[in-house]
């Protein structure tokens, strides 16, 4: 969920640092340096002088699975009130500040955490500093702002979800697959909730999760470290440090029985599967075996799902597969657009045939090897900009409380052999932990201007 | 593996003229609504002046122009081949034969099968596309992947580009799966708005073509893509971009290599002359589930090398540049009527539209119609108030130190400039140009092209809703979902 459309287009880029690149990876490592202020702020410092900008990123350790029932989508709706304003910037100053002085920047929610960006011409740090520290220590909310997020954040949910195809069945998918709370719910939550916050609601997010505390600031770019600390610690060393926030819900892996739902939708003029596993939490093992099964089923036109059921059997005009790193039990998901003529239920079959033969005989070297390349080409990529640089430090501090997998990852992901594919795929893809649900186009209404003998 | 430093970019401070009071006053002058201004935060009035690294050009016997640009942050090469053809070329009863001819150019070549190709570019987690987007003047075919591996993913690349074979197995499967597409866009409301859109400002010509239709895929053979092949994809009508980790010698070479063999064609991309714009006119797609309403207007600007083309900018800038245009500061932070309003200006070697639009709950379309045309009719009618054209100046100026951060952002600059006929120095010289916009021009090029004689109006939603509501504000012409005429 973002705080506007996205202009910059984050999945393509990401960082580096020094000029000293590892051979054996190919990977230029990130060097960076961590502090902790008094108040419990974790800070993080990654000097890069390849482009004379930088990025500040402030990750919180709260996201939609600290929500409580009756209160789904506040953690992103609050996010919203974090560019509403603050003892020192007015109401729609921070996106006028950051523009006119050539900056992007961004907000963004999900089930495990929040977190919020810029990227400023490099004589501009103060700037950048000024307006996290200011937020993060005194936010100015009211009621008119409030509502008007609010309506703000339910067009947002209409635009991604409601008025599109198979946006019921993107949400359904995750109730289906999760029994317990803090997973099981949309992160943009229900339009009944949304309506149901309030001011006291806000205040009491703020107070409990909205502190230094509770936060990481991870700095990347053309700075000079010192220098840079000493103005951290002048913005953001007086705000007060709270109690710790109550631990979040830990959701735990389900064994329940394949669970399935057919969703009529009357946007879909074609229907669409989506399946899906759960898998360990990010960052284990079997995540990354997993991850690595999910290029070799997915990634690339050579990948097995496209070469075997869009291209051979002509079962799918598109197969996609997104293999999530969460904090708590993840899923694996697979979504396939049955080619029109077939029934849905042949190419769910195929699918499953695919998955059976990966545990039964495993993948082939050439595979893993092409998977790894793959992974590493996509990491290195990202290494380009100091904005994805920054926002992963933060993340693997607050997700995995280490940062240092920024250089490590590839090495997890290359260790994955041929026989931990083939386990995972016995041990994971199984019917008992499975949840499926079906899009299917239900024909429209009926447009009363379109028709004669309509309302006209 | 031995890695020279990352060349260090000239970075130079200046005192910015173009900001002059913008910063020290409070937001008297400043018509944007929803914007309280404390001016306490520590703001550098600096704007940092940074100079784009420029590529080494050079051409091929052929024709073949070339651009490189050295870069040695990541370990990786991009290529971007531009050739100088695309839907504006298609026969007018074969909507999409460009696109056709691009996406089937990774389905096989007098060398490698269709997985073939594939297998090849994985193995070197690399990417190889090709693209031809309607609208545009060129089909683009592009490359990634690790600097050891330059030599066989410009193999591959080159392969496609000059030696397609078309064959008839992977034409049919891949009519099947773009059938399947053009069926799918259907249920998109903003493919749908973007049909009608185009359809009215281009009226009959090629550029008001958005999409392939089933006919048009059912027709084509593999013989026709051929002959569009042989026809329009020529190295004198090509520009291929390297942006990344090689010695520029070295990449040359291998360039010459892949590229010195293809052969020259006579033929240059058709450019379309729009005709007289039409009148204005909303247009109704009556998607009778919709919750939302998708506004657009639409009305043809210029050219990229056109001197109106700077002031445009500027005035897109105030109207609809991200959060700090008045469309967004107005529609949503102020009504609350929307997620996002947003407008755009688009330009080629021929005219494209500026668009504004805007999503927004169905109880609120008259709201936001109101809204949306009234801040067209503002920039019209008022002179953009000098702080607020201060900042918009600044901001365009001030946000490039971010595109030298990413070898693919640069080289398409310079692709730009090239492809567009625009001088060497165009980015050097941009700072100075954005200066001299001033108020006056603006409202010259805002009375200009956001004419309301001429403004085009799509609005997708559900119809027995919002007709009544869209007839208020003019003439309203209503579409079905398949993109056909409703009787009034």
């Amino acid at each position: 969920m973002n705080k506007y459309l996205v202009r910059l287009t984050l999945a393509c880029f990401s960082l580096f640092i020094t000029s000293a690149f590892a051979a054996d990876a190919g990977l230029p490592r990130v060097a960076f340096t961590e502090t902790r202020l008094d108040n419990g702020l974790r800070v993080i410092l990654a000097p890069d002088h390849s482009a004379p900008v930088l990025a500040v990123n402030v990750i919180y350790d709260v996201g939609s699975r600290n929500e409580r029932p009756g209160r789904t989508g506040f953690a992103h709706l609050f996010e919203h009130m974090m560019f509403q304003g603050s003892e020192n910037v007015g109401k729609g100053e921070h996106f006028m500040l950051l523009e006119n002085n050539g900056g992007d920047f961004n907000g963004t929610t999900n089930e495990d955490r929040t977190t919020y960006f810029e990227i400023v011409p490099k004589n501009q740090l103060d700037l950048a500093l000024f307006l996290e520290a200011d937020r993060m220590g005194k936010l100015a909310v009211n009621q008119v702002n409030l509502d008007n997020q609010r309506n703000a954040v339910q067009e947002e949910r209409r635009l991604g979800i409601d008025n599109q195809p198979y946006g019921k069945a993107q949400l359904e998918i995750d109730n289906l697959t999760y029994d317990c709370f803090a997973y099981k719910h949309s992160t943009i939550g229900s339009m009944a909730d949304l309506n149901a916050a309030n001011l006291q609601d806000v205040q009491d997010f703020f107070r409990t999760y909205y502190a230094p505390n509770n936060a990481v600031l991870s700095l990347v770019g053309d700075f000079d470290p010192a220098e840079a600390i000493e103005k951290v610690k002048k913005y953001f060393g007086a705000i007060a440090r709270q109690p710790a926030p109550p631990p979040p819900p830990v959701c735990e892996e389900d064994r329940y029985g394949e669970r399935r739902e057919t969703v009529m939708d009357p946007l879909a003029r074609l229907p669409l599967l989506i399946i899906s596993y759960q898998i360990p939490p990010g960052n284990t093992p079997d995540n990354y075996a997993a991850r690595v099964l999910g290029d070799v089923l997915g990634t690339g036109k050579s990948s097995r799902f496209y070469q075997h059921l869009v291209k051979d059997k002509q079962l799918a005009t598109d197969v996609g597969v997104q293999v999530d790193a969460r904090r708590g039990i993840s899923s694996f998901y697979i979504n396939a657009t049955p080619r029109p003529g077939v029934n849905p239920e042949d190419m769910e079959k195929a699918i499953y045939e695919e998955l059976d033969a990966v545990a039964k005989s495993g993948v082939s070297n050439d595979e893993i090897e092409k998977a790894r390349m793959q992974f590493r080409h996509r990491m290195v990529q990202g290494r380009e900009s100091a904005l994805i640089t920054a926002i992963r430090l933060g993340q693997y501090a607050v997700y995995f409380n280490d940062p240092d997998l920024i250089n490590t990852m590839v090495a997890k992901y290359n260790a994955v052999t041929t026989e931990d594919v083939k386990t995972a795929a016995r041990k994971y893809f199984v019917v008992n932990q499975r949840a499926v649900v079906v899009a299917m186009p239900e024909p429209q209404a009926g447009s009363a201007a379109g028709q004669p003998g309509g309302q006209q | 593996m031995k890695r020279t430093l990352p060349s260090c970019i000239q970075v130079v401070l200046a005192v910015c003229v173009l900001v002059s009071a913008a910063l020290a006053q409070q937001d008297k002058g400043t018509s944007v609504k929803a914007v309280q201004r404390l001016n306490r935060a520590p703001v550098n009035r600096e704007v940092l002046q940074v100079k784009l690294p420029r590529p080494t050009t050079i051409k091929l016997p052929n024709g073949l122009t070339v651009l490189l640009l050295e870069r040695h942050k990541v370990p990786t090469v991009n290529f971007s081949l531009w050739i100088g053809t695309g839907s504006l070329d298609d026969p007018k009863d074969q909507p999409g034969l460009a696109k056709f001819t691009a996406d089937m150019l990774r389905e096989g070549t007098a060398h490698r099968t269709s997985a073939q190709l594939s297998s090849e570019i994985d193995a070197m987690g690399g990417t190889l596309n090709a693209e031809s987007e309607f609208g545009a003047t060129y089909t683009e075919i592009s490359a990634s992947g690790f600097a050891e591996n330059a030599d066989k993913v410009l193999d591959l690349m080159a392969d496609v580009v000059l030696n397609p074979a078309f064959p008839g197995d992977e034409l049919d499967k891949y009519k099947r799966r773009l059938l399947a597409e053009l069926e799918e866009q259907r249920s998109d409301p903003s493919f749908l708005g973007q049909e009608r859109l185009y359809r009215a400002l281009y009226g009959n010509g090629p550029a008001a073509i958005v999409s392939a239709t089933p006919a048009s895929v059912q027709g084509v053979t593999a013989e026709q893509l051929k002959q569009f092949h042989d026809q329009h994809y020529a190295p004198n009508n090509s520009m291929l971009g390297v942006a990344g980790d090689f010695d520029t010698r070295q990449m040359t070479a291998l360039i010459e290599k892949y590229f010195s063999g293809w052969k020259q064609q006579k033929s240059a991309g058709a450019t379309p002359v729009p005709g007289a714009p039409a009148p204005y006119k909303i247009y109704l797609v009556d998607r009778s589930d919709s919750v939302q309403t998708n506004i657009l207007t639409g009305e043809l600007a210029v050219p990229r090398n056109h001197p109106d083309y700077l002031p445009l900018r500027v005035m897109n800038h105030v109207l609809g540049e991200g959060t700090t245009g008045r469309l967004f500061m107005n529609l949503r932070e102020d009504k609350g009527y929307t997620y996002g309003a947003y407008s755009s200006l688009d330009a080629d070697t021929y005219a494209r539209p500026l668009i504004a639009n805007t999503e927004v709950r169905t109880a609120v379309t008259d709201g936001s119609m109101h809204e949306l045309l009234g801040e067209l009719k503002r920039l019209r009618e008022e002179p953009v108030p000098s702080a607020e054209l201060d900042d918009a100046r600044r901001a365009m100026v001030a946000g490039f130190a971010l595109s030298l951060e990413r070898q693919t952002e640069l080289l398409n600059l310079w692709m730009r400039v090239k492809h567009n006929g625009l001088p060497e120095d165009y980015w050097d010289r941009y700072p100075a140009e954005i200066a001299k916009v001033d108020s006056a021009a603006v409202q010259r090029v805002a009375k200009k092209y956001l004419d309301p004689e001429h403004l085009q109006v799509v609005c997708v939603g559900s119809g027995k809703e919002i007709k009544d509501v869209l007839a208020k504000y003019g003439p309203v012409e209503v579409y079905d979902v398949d993109g056909k005429k409703v009787a009034p």
